[in-house]
């Protein structure tokens, strides 16, 4: 299931508030492009690693979570050396690497609630420009991990019902009634919302207008 | 916004993070898997429409930079968006924006099937590979040092698999728009 | 708990969904029967103001459902046809103090209240558990107590036995008997209603029937039948 990335415990960076962390990530995408010398990128790996095992992740857990991301790392790495130079290709590798673990560190000692503050109080300012309501940033992140299952299961349904009728799985067979049977809640969730004055101060979702 | 439109691209949300968790479908007469998540893109657009496949999209990167292993493969947290291929993240973002734009703008339930499909397929092609590669491409050449050449025929290997992508994308769109049509998107 | 209609009626897109009309309810149980499209849950909606009259007024203690929607749906609960519809977060006790969020009550605050409106439904055994592993009764007690935890004066409750097997059936029969809410309920389920003090008939957007249960439920049969 979706179980967070979150780590348990009490390092430094667990203390720290998510918001200076998100800010340490920005400053270290961005100063790792200050410089292309490789020793000085080779000892920010180097202190990045530090970070990333001061999270008390552990290494099995550590090197699988990151294993993805090295591989796209490794594989760009390769190419840039192949096609570029090799300083190049090693210049590539430390930068991303870098940031990699900094990040990978930062997501390891921050809650999913400690993120969503963080994003909900920053969307507060575009909050008067109409563009987004803070409040549903939450919302949103909660029905989808709320009806990830539902979809997985009507999947199931859909596969089973293949089976029966001794039909091959085909995107447009799968698919579509997927898609349509899932957004079909759509109106009766939006209802309930609105039932529930969860977004109050907001038009319920039908006959908005009174016709004249 | 509506509460139907938020929970409308909050649930197509929560398909696409299903569809990266679900085995790739195989394509009958072409033997190969198709990897669904970028899929799910393609579809956020021509179903939902430019804001609502946009914010669907938004909200699944949301998802995968707070913590949740939502991307195809349970990748997720700040990490993934470290890696060279981020461009192509960013650019799910105005694939899908640029996809649902053209989808509303020039398919009409009123058309036939093989036009909704024709228009479906250029809007998904549109966004899903042009725009998409745009992002992918210019990130991972800066972001490499290897420079724009190089890295579009680094990922050139991957665009006829995506055009076959933006094919059934379009054949699904114009499927849901004959059983449950949600273009254009009312208030 | 005073619920007034004065002419009030609802269309869609050119079609009368309920025809304009006027009366008052205040019963403590009261029952809406009728056929797929004959108006009720129009007719329901339009109490708790997701519905606006298209023609008339439709107030709630002497609040305008038009003008005073947030007010009215404070004071009136609704429970949807699908439960798993209703719980929207993947926690129920979060989503349970959703209802609670435009409160700005104290953390203390909400957890008593949440943990109580749990109690009340015996699931508090539940209140960690992840929705998704939740049975179709459970979600029932669970809906129930997201739309109570706010105390409203009013529960409208659309088919709230439509998906469930006997035993769940018994269940949320004997809950709403319980309730100390005035309950408005929408029912293919006649053995639900027919106890209760009003039961209107609804067919094709009117109001047929309005009056004891047995009159209602007779007529209903009748039309059912041809």
């Amino acid at each position: 299931m979706l179980n967070s990335l979150y780590v348990e415990g009490d390092s430094r960076l667990h203390r720290l508030p998510a918001g200076p962390k998100l800010l340490l990530v920005l400053l270290v995408s961005l100063a790792v492009f200050l410089t292309r010398s490789p020793p000085v990128l080779g000892a920010g790996a180097i202190a990045a690693l530090g970070l990333y095992a001061s999270t008390g992740i552990g290494a099995r857990a550590g090197w699988l979570r990151l294993r993805p991301v090295l591989l796209t790392i490794a594989v760009v790495a390769l190419a840039t050396v192949l096609l570029g130079s090799v300083e190049e290709g090693i210049v590539a590798l430390l930068r991303l690497t870098t940031l990699m673990l900094v990040a990978a560190a930062v997501t390891a000692t921050t809650t999913v609630g400690a993120f969503i503050d963080v994003v909900s109080r920053a969307a507060r300012p575009l909050e008067r420009l109409g563009l987004v309501r803070a409040d549903d940033i939450g919302l949103a992140v909660g029905l989808v991990i709320r009806f990830v299952p539902e979809v997985l299961s009507r999947y199931d349904v859909l596969k089973q019902s293949h089976r029966a009728r001794g039909l091959r799985l085909r995107p447009t067979t799968v698919l579509v009634p997927l898609m349509i049977q899932t957004l079909k809640a759509a109106d009766e969730i939006a209802a309930a919302i609105d039932a529930r004055g969860i977004r109050a101060h907001k038009q319920p979702t039908e006959n908005q207008e009174r016709p004249t | 916004m509506s509460s139907r439109d938020l929970v409308l691209a909050a649930l197509f949300a929560a398909i696409i993070v299903a569809l990266g968790l679900l085995p790739p479908i195989m394509l009958g007469f072409i033997p190969v898997p198709i990897t669904a998540q970028s899929l799910g893109v393609m579809l956020a657009g021509v179903v939902l429409g430019a804001r609502r496949g946009t914010i669907a999209v938004l909200l699944v990167l949301l998802l995968a930079a707070i913590g949740l292993p939502v991307l195809s493969g349970g990748r997720g947290g700040l990490a993934v968006f470290a890696a060279p291929t981020t461009g192509f993240l960013i650019g799910w973002v105005f694939a899908a924006f640029v996809t649902g734009y053209l989808s509303e703008r020039f398919v009409r339930s009123s058309q036939g099937a093989i036009a909704q499909t024709a228009g479906f397929f250029v809007a998904a092609v549109a966004g899903g590979v042009v725009v998409l590669y745009l992002f992918g491409i210019t990130y991972l050449a800066i972001v490499s040092g290897l420079g724009f050449e190089k890295a579009f025929i680094g990922s050139m290997a991957f665009i006829p698999g995506d055009l076959v992508k933006a094919g059934v994308a379009a054949l699904a769109g114009r499927a849901v728009m004959a059983g449950y049509p949600l273009l254009p998107a009312r208030a | 708990m005073d619920v007034r209609f004065v002419q009030a009626g609802a269309s869609f897109e050119g079609r009368v969904a309920v025809h304009p009309s006027t009366l008052s309810l205040s019963e403590r149980r009261i029952g809406i029967i009728g056929l797929n499209g004959s108006g009720k849950t129009t007719f329901a909606r339009m109490i708790n103001g997701l519905v606006q009259p298209s023609e008339g007024l439709v107030t709630v203690d002497g609040l305008d459902t038009a003008s005073d929607g947030d007010a009215v749906r404070g004071k009136v609960g609704f429970i949807f046809q699908n439960p798993q519809n209703q719980i929207i977060l993947p926690i129920l006790r979060e989503d349970i103090e959703l209802g609670l969020r435009s409160r700005r009550l104290a953390r203390s605050e909400v957890q008593a209240r949440v943990d109580g409106v749990l109690g009340r439904f015996g699931i508090a055994h539940l209140a960690d558990r992840r929705v998704h592993e939740l049975s179709g009764g459970e979600l029932q007690l669970a809906a129930l107590a997201s739309v109570l935890v706010t105390e409203p004066a009013l529960v409208i409750l659309d088919e709230p036995t439509n998906q469930l097997d006997l035993r769940n059936r018994r269940l949320v029969q004997e809950t709403i008997d319980r309730l100390e809410e005035h309950v408005l309920v929408i029912s293919h389920d006649l053995e639900l209603i027919e106890t209760f003090d009003r039961v209107l008939l609804f067919h094709e957007g009117r109001i047929l029937v309005d009056g004891p249960p047995d009159d209602a439920i007779g007529r209903y049969r009748e039309i059912a039948a041809c």
